[in-house]
């Protein structure tokens, strides 16, 4: 007899761990600059954790185990999409995705499905261009103002997926809302100077900064996107930015420095490491600080 | 009786155990909770009601996602937040139906030694090295598409030559389920099962020009059979999941299945996970177990005929320096495999009969791949295999291994100028069987046109 005891006793304690595990929702953020926002809003009501670091290059990730067991957990995927994480995200989704969070549902949230994507090619796009998105770039999160529409759009999940919270999370996200805007004004103010410069990256992921920015990319250390510099490449950069008065070379954590370093011992152009998102640098540990350095370090160089 | 009362007593009291926080909370605070949740409500009834038909929306979406999507795109206010205007038109390159790839191979094979048998195992075709020369290997079609919201399916159709013959194969052509619960995932059709690590993996997406000695002696390349495999995701903090198969048991180790029975199961469990940001690791244990197999081998000469029983345990661990796998990468892999096999070898080419034969073989590999540039990669291999001891009545057949243990050698380079095409020079030292010293080289490239779906760990 007592084992059966035992067996319902187990029984009623395997049902009640659901609930008490509910009581956070679990966030899968493809990006640190996502697992920031989503701390930022649902505050410690959810457990968030970043698939990738701001030294990783997204596009080139592995489907590795930890992130079918993180999946496996997930209430809401919240990512860059435009297929920036085409290589890995579909694989994680089919294998241990739950049918909460499939695409299209309320714990999907592609950040660049809310937002005026740059660069949509609608005719013409073949691999011979390079690793290309033709639905768009989809490097959002650098323009603060895409930040702020993405915030709207995340909130409401939240809303929707845990009812019994929306005071928290309202409250967060004006919070988190008015104080973006007071930056977004600062920001502009303080970006002024940069309107119009001139600079060289190593690929194409700031076209959000400079469009929000206005600032001009002459061309890329890739020759095509994706694929590496190579010294007849760079030879060629090296001819076209002659009288250009280009201002830096930009470079992100997860890029390699070499051909950045190359261009400018040759062209005398100074190298400035941006954080690109969230971790990126030790001041960028929030999204305010990740803008915070971008255009403090952007300024130095002006 | 006794026993329904005991269960009813028990289920009362994991009832009270579950709700025994509330009943330590007194009176005057549950009122108080209970006058606090009112006035959220209250206040917040008309937003739910909004909410819960956006909830509505978004469920009842179909084919125009993306407009309905936008209408929960919020109106912006201020100068400064208002978004830059481009095109609103969405572009998905990739939503054809169904999605089509081709993958495109070739190779040039030079070998030093005119045989290539593989001393005390009895081989299937795929195992086999293959013909010297130029030729275009493998050409695989593959379609793909979500077939609605819960199924997915996909046919992988392979065209090799053989023997100066165009073969037609149907590598795959399975169904498998989107959004089940509980992290569980059911695969029906024609598919590569998931045993070891190799198996399951296409070969184009190989480190190697050709697969070790283990995958080709004891699974003919790749065991891809007709059935059913379910797996489930546990919900624990490191990656552990289980599954198994069930299958036809027709394919090599399997063969001649006949009937409504099921030739041939699989099992498998593996855990994996992180060490910091820079190594992810993975391991498993896994079974095929094929029953009463008639299987032909060596070119129709060798006959097995009874129970096949394999195991598999594998292990990989990639490196890579911050985890940006982009420019830097390590991976080392091995697997270890042991066959028991319990009924009659008959080999016609020596005339034995058919003998009695009741013993193991085994075998394993280790590999690693280095990459120290963003478009090259270095890698070694070494796979070896221990034949069981021969019978009397089989000696001199395909099964005496005349005291030789078949080993293999390979060290690769290879250049990947984007993640859809790759060529590689591979040199392999074989010794197979006694007094056989082959030196091969390998030349080969994999492209890929069209859709190409994401890669495996």
């Amino acid at each position: 007899m007592k084992k059966y005891i035992f067996m319902v006793l187990g029984l009623g304690a395997l049902t009640s761990l659901p609930s008490s595990a509910q009581a956070k929702l679990n966030v899968f953020a493809c990006e640190p600059e996502w697992e920031a926002l989503a701390k930022e809003i649902g505050g410690d009501l959810v457990d968030v954790k970043s698939a990738t670091t701001a030294y990783q290059d997204v596009h080139h990730l592995r489907a590795k185990p930890s992130l079918l067991a993180a999946m496996r957990k997930a209430d809401i995927v919240f990512c860059s999409g435009a297929s920036l994480e085409s290589g890995w995200l579909p694989i994680l989704i089919k294998k241990a995705g739950s049918q909460d969070v499939q695409p299209e549902t309320i714990g999907w949230v592609m950040a660049s499905d809310y937002v005026e994507k740059l660069e949509i090619m609608l005719e013409g796009v073949d691999r011979s261009q390079g690793h290309i998105h033709p639905e768009g770039n989809p490097h959002v999160h650098l323009d603060p103002r895409n930040i702020e529409a993405i915030a709207d759009v995340f909130v409401e999940r939240l809303y929707m997926l845990d009812q019994e919270n929306l005071k928290t999370y309202d409250a967060n996200y004006k919070a988190f809302k008015s104080s973006w805007k007071e930056k977004l004004k600062e920001w502009h103010e303080k970006a002024a100077p940069l309107k119009g410069s001139k600079v060289v990256v190593y690929h194409n992921a700031w076209a959000y900064l400079f469009n929000w920015l206005e600032i001009d990319v002459v061309t890329t250390l890739e020759p095509k996107p994706g694929l590496p510099p190579t010294a007849s490449h760079l030879e060629k950069v090296l001819q076209q930015i002659q009288g250009q008065n280009v201002k830096a070379i930009l470079v992100a954590p997860y890029e390699n420095k070499d051909a950045a370093e190359w261009l400018a011992s040759k062209s005398g152009i100074k190298i400035i490491d941006l954080p690109f998102t969230v971790g990126g640098s030790e001041g960028a540990s929030t999204l305010e600080g990740l803008f915070d350095e971008t255009l403090n370090a952007l300024l130095g160089a002006h | 009786m006794k026993m329904s009362k005991t269960l009813l007593f028990a289920a009362s009291a994991a009832v009270l155990l579950n709700a025994s926080p509330a009943l330590a909370a007194d009176d005057a605070d549950l009122n108080a909770l209970r006058a606090e949740i009112q006035a959220m409500r209250n206040a917040y009834e008309g937003k739910i009601d909004q909410l819960e038909k956006k909830v509505q929306t978004l469920e009842t979406k179909q084919q125009n996602t993306s407009d309905k999507v936008s209408n929960i795109q919020p109106s912006s206010g201020a100068d400064l937040t208002v978004p830059p205007a481009t095109s609103k038109r969405r572009v998905n390159d990739n939503s054809f139906n169904p999605e089509i790839g081709v993958i495109l191979q070739g190779k040039y094979k030079s070998f030093s030694e005119r045989d290539g048998d593989i001393a005390g195992f009895a081989i299937g075709e795929e195992a086999e090295r293959g013909e010297e020369g130029v030729g275009i290997g493998e050409t695989e079609l593959n379609f793909s598409a979500n077939i609605d919201d819960k199924f997915r399916g996909s046919t992988t159709i392979a065209l090799h030559e053989h023997h100066g013959e165009t073969e037609v194969e149907i590598e795959e052509a399975y169904v498998e389920t989107l959004s089940l619960p509980y992290g569980l995932h059911a695969k029906a059709g024609r598919f590569f099962s998931e045993l070891g690590y190799l198996n399951s993996h296409h070969s184009h997406a190989d480190d190697f020009a050709d697969r070790p000695l283990t995958n080709r002696a004891f699974l003919n390349g790749n065991y891809g059979d007709d059935g059913v495999q379910i797996s489930v995701i546990m919900p624990t903090e490191i990656y552990s999941e289980v599954g198994g198969g069930i299958y036809r048991g027709n394919d090599f180790p399997g063969g001649g299945a006949e009937g409504s029975n099921i030739g041939s199961w699989t099992a498998y469990g593996r855990v994996g996970g992180d060490i910091g940001d820079n190594t992810s690791w993975r391991l498993g244990l896994s079974t095929l177990q094929v029953n009463s197999a008639e299987r032909s081998a060596n070119e129709d000469t060798v006959t097995f005929n009874g129970d096949s029983g394999l195991y598999i345990a594998d292990a990989r661990l990639v490196y890579a320096p911050t985890g940006n796998n982009a420019e830097k990468e390590l991976t080392l892999q091995a697997e270890y495999f042991h066959r028991d096999e319990d009924g009659t070898y008959e080999d016609t080419g020596a005339g034995t009969g058919a003998i009695d034969y009741n013993d193991g073989q085994s075998g394993w590999y280790a590999q690693s791949v280095y990459k120290f540039h963003p478009q090259w990669r270095v890698g070694a291999r070494y796979s070896q295999l221990y034949a069981g001891d021969v019978p009397t009545g089989l000696v001199g057949s395909a099964l005496d291994d005349t005291g030789h243990n078949p080993w293999a050698a390979a060290a690769m380079v290879d250049w990947t100028n984007s993640e859809f095409s790759r060529a590689r020079i591979q040199f392999n030292r074989e010794e197979l069987a006694e007094g056989q010293k082959d030196n091969q080289i390998i030349l080969q490239y994999v492209m890929s046109l069209g859709a190409h779906g994401a890669h495996a760990y």
